[in-house]
């Protein structure tokens, strides 16, 4: 009969307080690596969630100038921005004269390019930024060409390929994140089923002790599936506070993007990454259990 | 009877380990098992206790036909039987008394009061009944030795199945360990023991089985 050295009955008091270190310090490297693939999955919710307000933010700084004919009048041009704002794709109107506009250049050139020339030879203006949800390339067309028709302008002035560059480029950057999220995502997953793995591994002659007495499958599962929950809890509300850390500085930061976040927004985000970290430390630790419990006991050494 | 095999063979994996082994004990009976490394002793006993699979033959433990065990029967099985292995360890992670605590609430006892009453009862019978707050680590290997035949016992078990028990202990310690053993036989509990130190069974007498080359051969 083989007798293994390591399982020894007269184990010294030594070795098994290190082992019971070792135990409690892979449960705390479960709790951390929990709450770290967490924050990325929050990180990639919040991310997820904001999209839309990241894309628009974007979109929504498209900028159509209409520039006016110089007899147009102060109460004319007001009519026409009157009818801009009346048009569903336009958000905001904002009429610039030809004193702001001189006044802008000037700002820019560093010169007071008025007194220089004498008089003033900038045309007032209709600056037009449009809803998000027109923000393509047709429907900034038929804006444009409708509202040109009117005999005060000029001439309406945008960055055509600006829109069109937008439009991919929102499309390829969500992509990318949500590729490298997901992987991210992906390899954490394998990292916390492997911690959780070996945590149980150090336990598996206890598992297998368990079973040697009459207890059965499920009596013997359901302290480490909770256990694993419990570190899924742990896990979720580091994550938490980092992510509530990070949105903190973001709105101070990015406050254009992330502005205040909404009571249900936050919620949303605290619930999925606590569902994502009962969901993911629990089942990991189910199948890591089973698998002790199938294995004969000399298949454990 | 509480154990009878007729031409049984025994399998790990696909590798027959013993074949057409007959062996029958009865209620209150101490068996050694005796033979060499390897031949397959532990085998033997792990087949008794539904670990290792067998097929022909009829096989009969504590009222469970072993050849059409459900391993959704071996916890039940288990309660039947008390099992003294050297590598089945105490939970290292709780004190004595948890430690029984744990065999008592997994094999369905609720109430706590008769819980605690037969911890506190198993634990005299193996001269433990001061050590119950004990981490397992904290006692010497014969007190954990009887701790676990404690374990073993707590639920009545119509066998004991002991694998070297006494396997790394003082020859004194041993003797305790046999006396307790040898005690317990006599309250109707039936007792196999794989050993192989044949001083131990002159000192304490009992049906001798042999172990040799795959084969099971019972004396008298």
């Amino acid at each position: 009969m083989v007798i293994f050295a390591r399982f020894n009955i007269g184990m010294s008091s030594d070795g098994s307080k290190m082992a019971q270190r070792a135990l409690r310090s892979s449960y705390v490297s479960t709790v951390v690596s929990t709450s770290l693939v967490l924050f990325i999955a929050g990180v990639l919710a919040v991310l997820i969630l904001n999209a839309k307000k990241v894309s628009d933010y974007f979109k929504e700084n498209i900028l159509i100038s209409f520039v006016m004919k110089s007899q147009a009048g102060e109460d004319e041009i007001k009519k026409f921005a009157e009818e801009l704002s009346a048009h569903p794709a336009v958000k905001t109107v904002t009429i610039i004269s030809r004193e702001e506009a001189a006044e802008k250049l000037s700002k820019e050139l560093g010169e007071d390019f008025v007194t220089f020339l004498g008089s003033n030879p900038l045309l007032p203006s209709v600056d037009v930024n449009i809803k998000a949800d027109y923000a393509e390339k047709d429907s900034i067309r038929a804006l444009v060409n409708h509202f040109s028709k009117n005999p005060l302008v000029m001439e309406a002035r945008y960055d055509e390929t600006l829109t069109e560059a937008l439009a991919s480029n929102i499309k390829k950057i969500s992509l990318i994140i949500l590729a490298f999220g997901s992987l991210l995502f992906f390899i954490m997953m394998v990292l916390i089923n492997n911690t959780i793995r070996l945590t149980l591994y150090a336990k598996r002659f206890l598992i297998k002790s368990m079973q040697l007495v009459g207890a059965t499958r499920s009596f013997i599962r359901w302290p480490f599936v909770l256990r694993g929950i419990l570190s899924g809890i742990y896990g979720a509300i580091i994550a938490n506070v980092l992510l509530v850390v990070l949105l903190y500085f973001l709105q101070k930061h990015l406050a254009d993007i992330f502005g205040l976040q909404d009571v249900v927004f936050m919620l949303t985000l605290f619930a999925i990454v606590l569902i994502t970290g009962v969901l993911i430390s629990g089942i990991s630790t189910w199948f890591a259990v089973n698998r002790y419990l199938r294995k004969s006991f000399d298949e454990l050494f | 009877m509480v154990i009878s095999l007729e031409k049984v063979n025994v399998f790990q994996k696909k590798n027959l380990i013993l074949s057409e082994v007959s062996l029958t004990v009865n209620k209150g009976e101490f068996v050694y098992l005796i033979g060499k490394t390897g031949s397959g002793k532990s085998s033997l006993l792990k087949a008794l206790y539904g670990e290792l699979k067998i097929n022909q033959g009829s096989g009969y433990i504590a009222g469970f036909d072993l050849t059409k065990l459900k391993s959704k029967q071996i916890p039940y099985l288990r309660r039947k039987l008390g099992i003294v292995f050297q590598d089945f360890q105490l939970l290292s992670d709780r004190t004595v008394r948890e430690n029984l605590l744990f065999v008592l609430k997994a094999t369905g006892w609720t109430d706590k009061q008769k819980m605690d009453d037969r911890i506190q009862e198993t634990l005299a019978m193996v001269g433990l009944s001061t050590k119950g707050f004990k981490m397992p680590h904290e006692l010497s290997g014969g007190e954990q030795q009887r701790v676990v035949i404690a374990r073993a016992l707590l639920n009545h078990p119509d066998v004991i199945l002991a694998d070297e028990p006494s396997g790394n202990l003082d020859p004194e310690t041993t003797r305790e360990i046999m006396a307790l053993l040898h005690d317990i036989t006599k309250t109707g509990t039936a007792a196999i023991m794989a050993t192989h130190n044949y001083s131990l069974i002159e000192n304490f007498p009992g049906r001798i089985i042999r172990c040799e080359t795959g084969r099971v051969f019972s004396q008298n």
